[in-house]
């Protein structure tokens, strides 16, 4: 009554890896697998088919469904059976996914097929076969299941592959800190902080923000030796809200003085993720501005839109505003300022407006019309624009310092803004 | 140690590498043999297979290697290689570790298929469970407990048992895991199952207490005494284990709350409320709580399941902005999220009124979502909010979704009847909307006047609608309707308008135009409708002429519905034209209808005023519970989990006192809650039929009220003890010295002690190990 297994698609819809289902018949993964295309096919856009797709009369008692995410071009199905919570479901996929980032970097259906063997022993240990996940803090994985390194790839070109493992997979969980292993050492000791902060909006056709959020994510990558113990303070901590944290972050200090006391893992991992919310002012205010009137005719219709730049300094970088056009829409014909690009891709519907980047208080333009087959067109209602800075973060939210105790050495460093933006603006 | 030495020479390596890999790479190019990359062995050609036997068998490990790569390649196809066990199973004693693992996932995939070789390298498995490396360990009981033979069942506990004892919290993790595949095996072997995890729950090591948790739903949901002991030390151990673990532990400890603790009361007095919460109830809630800042979001919903189900009123609120939180972690989860925030909005609303905005539909959510959404904003208006979700729901009647458009005019109506301030300004709304040009714009909007109509006649012009304008009376909403009849073009819209026309020749006229192109439904309502003239107005000439034409028509109809209809009206008001009197017409109001004893005219006229208010919530998943599947596909599933309701005394909370946090009660003091887990070890094995359910996961709370109903009867109860009390001492005695645990119990029979003295030599010996490594990893929070 849990996770039955896993299954990734390529592209096709055809399964590449699959955990072996042994409670169930084999026609129980694929039952699935055709359940999921036939839904995939049916639906108006293919992020329309709903994630939790229950599956009735698999052969076994009791109900089942297939939970599916997509990233890139794989999808990645959890199969479950039972009254379980798909979050539970999601939550393993999710895991299950940064694992194989963090081990193959690129995910592809080619870097799957090239580590498959890795791929199945990550299975095997990430997924008991009673369908509950058991190990899967990254850095313990690794004691147990070499990650596909150069090193390994040197030896077993030369042909003495099987040496390469007693030495580091001596003892699995011998560390006293789950998420961090025993004896790591780096020449140069350094830790980056990337803060990456999303803005996510919906603005009425006046420019009035209906409702606007900003939440950020630190990545951190560390690369120091030994077992340090840090402490991170911010300056500007307090319109922090919501947050959530590592398992390594020690939840008590960040609750009485906003600091992150933690001894971090090897590697990349995400050390907290917060909602900005500041104090007074309701709003974050969205960079730019958009107007933009669109007519509907008989059979097509046309757009007039203008978009300016609210920013002094900053520059707003691959700006990309999407109009769906609406059912039977069939071409379109626009003319642009200079330095942008449009496309309309007709299998989706979706008109492209594309800006690589837009200097301070600069404003471009859109001009166009669209044919469509419906007597009636019905275009979507609201422009979706979104964005990135460099450089920037709303909140502005600045470290204060690093303190490190437990090891002599003074690591280097670096702290990064990088701000997104999706924005709804309706017309 | 030689750990550090190559990881520092890995370091080294992957420096060097970089220049090594371009000189390797070259020199590799032609030499496929050598190929560093594995992608070659996903298209082994059908010779390479052939040879799959061969290499097997052969002395080099590179071989052998290579083959099980190939295996392993095959498999990922999808193609059944369980003709190589034999060849695989010899290799199982490989020195070399890569092999090992491989050839253990092979013979996990096939040793269901293939027992009977599996069966031949059970003494390598066993060899294996005492290896100084505890992932061979691991690895050796996880395939061991992988062969369904019953016959091994006995071989397969004794392992477990051996795995339970072990100094790695991994390797005991792994015998906590294979406890349930060994039970749905044999379930003869519960009684030695269940003390395996009693030793396991008494284990302090944080590792592989979720799976024991899971082991223990599995073996032995019913005996939740087991917890009592160990109760308050979960709870405080929650923090520091993995987030797989919280889940499990947290889900178990919800249903030993529920069963085991009392209900919190709330009593109301001079100023607010107060509430009285059980300290160990308390515990759970406040050493869950931290939790909420996980970041994995199956524990917040865990955390949120136990603040929701178990906590007091007023701990409510704190779920909140932690569902919240998880809508933003991506569309996936904002799906599943939602329906859950459903499931609590729909019991208490209030607690997500303020937070509205965030159910605010964008265009680019999933399908699903958008539902979800709409059902949540539809829950939450409020006085103070109706004014901007009625905003909302206009704009949302433009979009080009059609469900969306539904749900959002259904919603405007709804707003309506709930805020009567509103009134105005959704009937201005409902009535632009008949203008649009779109079909299932105009469609809704009719449908959802159509009940506002109706309702407001229910209120016999009293309340709401007609108090608030004249403009949008019932009667001046229905002669708008009617005079566009022939712009309304859906099916269901036109029927509603005929439906609702009670004096309008005119519209008559124009239906009965149009009668032979009109599907069924309208068809019907237009029949209706000449019928209904005609008994207000018996005497107009035209009327009967109309009326005569369309009985005809419908009478030589295709459909059968529209032909039966046609002949019951007619001969209705066969009887009716000459019955009625004709001072009678020229009232349009259904107020001044005062023939109300004229039964054709009941028949005909009633069922308007007959509405029951739809709230737009399903009846259906009322069942659903938080964190479950059935309140996401809102389906009712028959396999439901199911959460029992409060008890209502609690138990005695001295029965969670133990050596850890308090001075030891006397145990004996209370005879009855000490002997209760052994009524149910005894009934259990002499009767193994009562307990051992049929299903291999049996929904606990179900077998639990039989045992419960057992033990109501007190004599019963002793009588069964004590007849089985002799057996049960002694087998208790060989179960223990098989533990090697036999110091730590002097008495034979009196299990209760055992409980609880039992731990000490167990916390001494596991703590060797890890006490000074726990340390360190203690966490502050």
């Amino acid at each position: 009554m849990a996770i039955d297994g896993l299954v990734i698609l390529d592209s096709t819809g055809r399964p590449i890896v699959q955990s072996g289902f042994r409670s169930t018949s084999p026609a129980y993964p694929l039952l699935h697998i055709e359940a999921l295309n036939d839904a995939l096919s049916k639906a108006p856009r293919p992020a329309d088919a709903d994630p939790v797709l229950y599956v009735p009369n698999t052969g076994i008692d009791g109900p089942s469904a297939c939970c599916h995410v997509k990233r890139g071009e794989l999808r990645f199905l959890g199969l479950m059976s039972g009254d379980t919570d798909p979050l539970y479901v999601f939550a393993f996929l999710e895991t299950f996914i940064s694992i194989l980032r963090d081990y193959f970097g690129q995910l592809s259906a080619e870097t799957l097929k090239e580590n498959f063997d890795v791929v199945y022993q990550l299975l095997e240990e990430t997924l008991d076969a009673g369908g509950h996940p058991s190990t899967t803090s990254i850095n313990a994985l690794k004691d147990i299941v070499l990650p596909p390194s150069l090193l390994s790839k040197v030896l077993s070109v030369a042909g003495v592959s099987g040496l390469a493992s007693p030495g580091t997979n001596s003892h699995p969980f011998a560390s006293p800190i789950p998420w961090r292993k025993v004896g790591v050492r780096y020449n140069s000791n350094e830790i980056f902080f990337d803060v990456a902060e999303e803005l996510k909006a919906v603005v009425n056709k006046n420019g009035g923000i209906i409702v606007s959020s900003v939440w950020g994510k630190v990545h951190t990558n560390c690369r120091l030796s030994g077992t340090p113990d840090l402490l991170l303070s911010f300056s500007n901590a307090q319109p922090l809200t919501d947050c959530s944290f590592h398992p390594c972050v020690r939840l008590q200090r960040w609750s009485r003085d906003k600091n992150l006391s933690f001894v971090p893992p090897d590697g990349r991992f995400i050390l907290m993720e917060y909602k900005y919310t500041p104090g007074g002012v309701h709003h974050v205010a969205v960079p730019f501005a958009l107007k933009a009137s669109v007519d509907c005719e008989v059979n097509g219709g046309s757009f007039d839109v203008a978009l300016t730049s609210r920013l002094t300094t900053k520059v707003l970088e691959n700006m990309n505003v999407e109009l769906y056009l609406g059912e039977g829409a069939t071409s379109a014909s626009c003319v642009v300022s200079n330095n942008t690009s449009w496309n309309f891709d007709p299998r989706t519907r979706i008109l492209h407006w594309n800006i690589k980047a837009v200097s301070p208080s600069s404003s471009f333009s859109l001009k166009g019309t669209f044919s469509s087959t419906a007597e009636q067109p019905r275009p979507s209602h609201a422009f979706r624009a979104r964005f990135e800075i460099p450089q920037h973060s709303f909140s502005s939210l600045k470290v204060d310092q690093l303190k490190i105790t437990g090891e002599m050495y003074k690591p280097y460093k670096g702290v990064r803004g990088r701000s997104t933006g999706d924005v709804e603006w309706r017309w | 140690m030689s750990g550090l030495n190559l990881e520092s020479f890995a370091e080294n390596a992957s420096r060097l590498g970089t220049r090594l890999q371009e000189t390797i790479s070259e020199h590799t190019r032609d030499l496929s043999i050598a190929r560093a990359s594995s992608a070659g062995y996903l298209d082994t050609p059908e010779e390479k297979v052939r040879l799959i036997r061969k290499q097997l068998d052969s002395n080099s490990d590179r071989e052998k290697l290579d083959a099980m790569k190939r295996l392993i390649a095959l498999i990922s196809k999808g193609r059944n290689v369980s003709e190589y066990f034999a060849q695989v199973v010899k290799n199982v004693a490989s020195h070399n570790l890569e092999i090992r693992k491989l050839v253990y996932i092979y013979l996990l995939r096939y040793a269901e298929q293939e027992p009977d070789l599996a069966l031949l390298s059970i003494n390598t498995f066993q060899k294996d469970l005492s290896d100084p490396n505890p992932l061979i360990r691991a690895m050796a009981l996880r395939v061991l407990s992988g062969i369904r033979v019953p016959m091994i069942g006995s071989i397969v506990v004794l392992a477990i048992k051996k795995c339970a004892a072990d100094i790695s919290p991994y390797v005991k993790k792994a015998a906590a895991q294979a406890i349930p595949k060994c039970y749905s095996l044999d379930s003869s072997h519960q009684p030695e199952l269940i003390t395996i995890i009693s030793t396991l729950l008494r284990d302090r090591s944080p590792l592989p207490i979720g799976s024991v948790a899971v082991a223990f739903e599995a073996v032995c949901p019913t005996r939740l005494d087991l917890f009592h002991q160990h109760y308050r030390r979960l709870c405080r151990t929650l923090i520091d284990m993995d987030d797989w673990g919280q889940v499990d532990l947290l889900n178990l400890l919800v249903r030993y709350a529920r069963t085991m603790l009392p209900r919190p009361v709330i009593t109301e007095d001079a100023d607010g409320q107060s509430e009285e919460v059980d300290p160990d109830l308390k515990l759970l809630l406040s050493s869950a709580e931290p939790l909420f800042q996980s970041n994995n979001p199956a524990v917040v919903l865990a955390v949120a399941r136990a603040f929701y189900y178990l906590g007091p009123p007023s701990e409510m609120k704190k779920i909140v902005s932690p569902l919240l939180r998880l809508l933003h972690i991506s569309p996936e989860i904002e799906r599943v999220t939602l329906s859950y925030i459903l499931v609590v909005a729909r019991s208490s609303p209030s607690l997500f009124t303020p937070h509205y905005t965030s159910f605010l539909v964008r265009t680019d959510d999933i399908r699903q979502v958008k539902k979800d959404k709409m059902q949540l904003l539809r829950l939450l208006i409020s006085a103070e909010n109706h004014q901007a979700l009625l905003r909302e729901f206009i704009y949302y009647a433009d979009d080009s979704d059609d469900d969306l458009v539904a749900d959002a005019i259904q919603a405007i109506g709804y707003c309506a009847r709930l805020v009567p301030e509103s009134t105005q300004q959704c009937l201005t709304a409902l009535m632009s909307f008949i203008q649009s040009k779109h079909d299932p714009v105009v469609a809704n909007a009719v449908l959802v006047l159509k009940s506002l109509v109706q309702l407001s006649l229910h209120h016999h012009q009293t309340l709401t609608i007609a108090s608030t304008s004249g403009a949008y009376s019932p009667m001046a909403i229905i002669s708008r309707l009617a005079y566009r009849i022939e712009e309304i073009r859906h099916p269901k819209a036109r029927a509603c308008v005929l439906w609702l026309v009670e004096w309008a020749p005119d519209v008559l006229r124009k239906a009965a135009g149009f009668f032979t192109k009109e599907t069924p439904y309208v068809k019907l309502q237009t029949v209706t409708l000449a019928a209904k003239l005609l008994v207000l107005c018996p005497s107009d000439r035209t009327l009967g002429l109309l009326n005569r034409y369309v009985l005809s028509l419908a009478r030589y109809d295709l459909n059968f519905d529209v032909r039966d209809r046609a002949r019951m009206l007619g001969s209705l008001l066969s009887g009716v034209t000459s019955v009625l009197h004709s001072d009678e017409d020229g009232h349009e109001d259904q107020g001044g209808v005062v023939l109300r004893r004229e039964q054709v005219k009941m028949v005909l006229f009633e069922g308007k005023q007959d509405v029951s208010l739809d709230t737009g919530i399903p009846v259906d998943d009322r069942h659903a519970l938080l964190g479950s599947l059935s309140a996401v596909v809102g389906r009712d599933l028959t396999y439901d989990s199911y959460l029992p309701d409060w008890l209502e005394e609690g138990t005695e909370s001295s029965l969670r006192d133990s050596e850890y946090d308090a001075p030891q009660v006397p145990i004996h003091a209370q005879p009855l809650p000490s002997a209760i887990p052994r009524s149910i070890a005894s009934s259990s094995k002499n009767t193994p039929v009562i307990l051992t359910p049929t299903g291999p996961s049996p929904s606990g709370s179900f077998v639990r009220q039989n045992g419960k109903s057992d033990w109501t009867d007190l004599d019963k109860f002793y009588a069964e003890t004590e007849s089985t009390e002799e057996e049960e001492g002694t087998e208790e005695e060989a179960v223990e010295s098989d533990e090697e645990e036999a110091d730590s119990n002097e008495d034979g029979d009196s299990e209760e002690e055992e409980e609880g003295s039992a731990e000490e030599p167990d916390t001494d010996s596991v703590d060797e190990g890890k006490g000074e490594s726990e340390d360190v990893l203690h966490h502050a929070r």
